[in-house]
């Protein structure tokens, strides 16, 4: 067994090993993820961003290694308990919108509250806001076939952000967008991470949307490799400096 | 020939539509070839041939529906297959016409193993009750035969071609949900029907009808009937089969009013969104359910009234109706695959799933109760 994990980290792998029928999509990883932090993952098609991401958010168990949310244990949890903590603490994001297609898109944003037992009022409230942060208050009594991809998508963003979880995870949330829509996207995503102190959890293929995080780390063949330049990050906030201080919470690649 | 290796992938769900055709349609076969050779062995223009010919066609109709019903669901249940089909450059046609070869072939092999049975029990097998059924001691017109159980696969083979829907998405996408929703006339006709029809029986059947006499013969021993009656039923039954669909979406909107908890939300709306799916095959079972029941309590409140084959046929007709549900039931569960996998994402307890899946079947349970009710109803009504 290993040490307890720093208590600064929201969420901390150690040695994370996760294969698909027998295809190996992570070969021992481990990191940590600071609270309030905004992590990019990059790394090509292929190389275990989303398989890393569904083990930290508690939606794949693990091989091997261990995964710690706020110094209590994830990968001992069984079905039901992954499920609850999904639902209570983790907001996740997907390449793909993964709406609900029979609700409207203010009953989708609402979903995961209602799911957590909060009540009708404060649920639809919570999601109304959302749909007006993001710009689509209009499309609120509208079914998602009705809409386009981006509006979509964003919806996808409300349902993440509305129940305000601790950490929110992002899954190449750009991949069905244009430039411009994926710029919004991305952007709402920080914005609201840092506003209301969320740690986000970005994986992306494109080295280029990493600058809207505050540090970034970069997979390949399921393994992390280690940084090669510091990545010019415009809106570093005062968590992230920190971090690169106390080195507790110091990428490390961990080969096999 | 090549690709009938696809079979080789079968599993149950397939194989258990291969088999019921295949049972289906060697029933069908039998019904076919008693006709005939109830016709060899009577004398000429005794009359009656084309009564047992028509007697075949309700378990045609059976055998075609749940190869339609069967068809549609091939695409949903086996998308890996379909989309290397495509990709490997196989068109809306061959797709169409694969799988309506498949539900062809086995019904020929049904219908020829009946074909079997029916020559092997001319040979002298047949006691003195069975030949004047085969048709015993007559020589076989060879092309009569044929001819009759070209029908069961071309029927079927017909019927699933008619019913694949083959979309165009890049392979590998889910084909895009169709339309949602009723159009208004589509409200309106079923309701006009229903309507019109009760009014229609309850004028045949009000207290001075007896002098307009029951010139209607019903079939299987279900004594007569009057014209208005009779047709005021079979109104109102056409136009509660067609209100189901509807119904069923109502009730679902039903669900959601009135601050719904998140396992009234997605049991209402999801019964909305499947009714257009879910509609046909349970309007289909509960009329033939109606009908069945309502003919059998007739014969066991008559006795003597009973037939062996008509009973024989309600037991294929339900079965057909039943079969067919159950296959857009498991069609409906694996379009709804991806939207269960979200809902699970979000950390949606199982519990929650089924029991919106509970209330859904409860819903929709009470429709049919209601309409296939009714139409059991006004049915003994004619009958009385």
């Amino acid at each position: 067994m290993s040490a307890a994990p720093p208590d600064n980290d929201v969420l901390w792998a150690r040695g994370i090993v996760k294969s698909h029928h027998g295809t190996p999509a992570l070969r021992g990883v481990s990191l940590g993820v600071q609270v309030g932090e905004v992590l990019a993952v990059t790394g090509p098609r292929g190389s275990g961003k989303s398989t890393l991401l569904g083990c930290l958010s508690a939606l794949l168990p693990v091989d091997e290694g261990e995964v710690w949310f706020n110094s209590s244990p994830v990968h001992t949890l069984g079905r039901t308990g992954r499920a609850r903590l999904r639902r209570d603490r983790f907001g996740f994001v997907g390449s793909q919108p993964h709406l609900v297609p029979e609700l409207t898109a203010r009953e989708n944003v609402a979903l995961p509250l209602l799911l957590a037992g909060a009540g009708n009022k404060a649920a639809y409230t919570a999601a109304d806001e959302w749909l007006e942060r993001l710009d689509i208050a209009d499309t609120r009594r509208l079914r998602p076939e009705r809409l386009v991809q981006s509006q979509r998508q964003r919806i996808a963003v409300a349902r993440a952000l509305a129940p305000l979880p601790p950490v929110v995870f992002a899954d190449d949330p750009t991949a069905p967008l244009h430039r411009e829509a994926a710029d919004q996207v991305l952007r709402i995503l920080s914005s609201a991470a840092r506003s209301h102190q969320l740690t986000l959890v970005l994986a992306t293929h494109d080295p280029e949307l990493a600058r809207y995080a505050d540090r970034s780390v970069a997979l390949a063949d399921g393994r992390l490799t280690p940084p090669a330049a510091p990545t010019p990050a415009p809106g570093t906030g005062p968590v992230a400096v920190a971090a690169a201080g106390t080195g507790s919470s110091a990428v490390s690649a961990t080969p096999r | 020939m090549f690709y009938l290796r696809l079979a080789r992938g079968y599993r149950a769900p397939d194989l258990g539509r291969w088999l019921l055709t295949a049972v289906t349609g060697a029933m069908v076969a039998a019904f076919l070839l008693r006709a005939l050779g109830r016709a060899m062995s009577d004398p000429l223009g005794s009359g009656g041939a084309v009564t047992r010919l028509l007697w075949c066609l309700p378990p045609l109709a059976a055998v075609a529906w749940f190869a339609a019903v069967a068809a549609r669901a091939v695409p949903g249940q086996r998308p890996e297959r379909i989309t290397g089909l495509i990709t490997a450059g196989a068109g809306p046609a061959r797709i169409r016409a694969l799988i309506a070869g498949e539900t062809a072939l086995a019904g020929a092999i049904g219908s020829a193993l009946t074909l079997l049975l029916f020559l092997i029990l001319r040979n002298d097998i047949a006691g003195a009750s069975l030949a004047p059924e085969l048709g015993m001691g007559v020589e076989l017109p060879p092309a009569a035969p044929v001819t009759l159980l070209v029908l069961v696969p071309l029927v079927a083979g017909l019927a699933a071609a008619a019913a694949v829907p083959v979309p165009d998405t890049l392979p590998g996408s889910s084909p895009r949900p169709g339309p949602r929703g009723y159009h208004p006339l589509r409200l309106a006709l079923p309701t006009g029907l229903t309507v019109t029809g009760i009014a229609l029986e309850l004028y045949g059947l009000r207290p001075g009808a007896a002098e307009d006499g029951r010139p209607v013969r019903l079939p299987a021993g279900l004594g007569t009937s009057n014209l208005a009656a009779l047709g005021g039923w079979a109104v109102t039954a056409l136009g509660l089969a067609l209100l189901t669909g509807p119904l069923l979406a109502w009730a679902g909107r039903l669900l959601v009013i009135a601050r719904p908890t998140p396992l009234r939300l997605l049991a209402g709306r999801g019964l909305t969104a499947e009714a257009r799916r879910l509609g046909p095959p349970l309007a289909v079972l509960a009329l033939t359910l109606a009908v069945v029941l309502t003919v059998v309590r007739y014969w066991v409140h008559a006795p003597g009234t009973a037939d062996i084959l008509p009973a024989v046929e309600a037991g294929l007709l339900v079965g057909c109706a039943v079969a067919a549900v159950l296959t857009r039931l498991a069609e409906i569960r694996t379009a709804r695959r991806e939207i269960t996998d979200t809902l699970l994402g979000l950390g949606a307890p199982p519990r929650l799933l089924y029991g919106a899946v509970a209330i859904r079947a409860l819903t929709a349970g009470t429709v049919l109760l209601l309409t296939g009710g009714l139409t059991a109803l006004l049915g003994a009504a004619v009958l009385a």
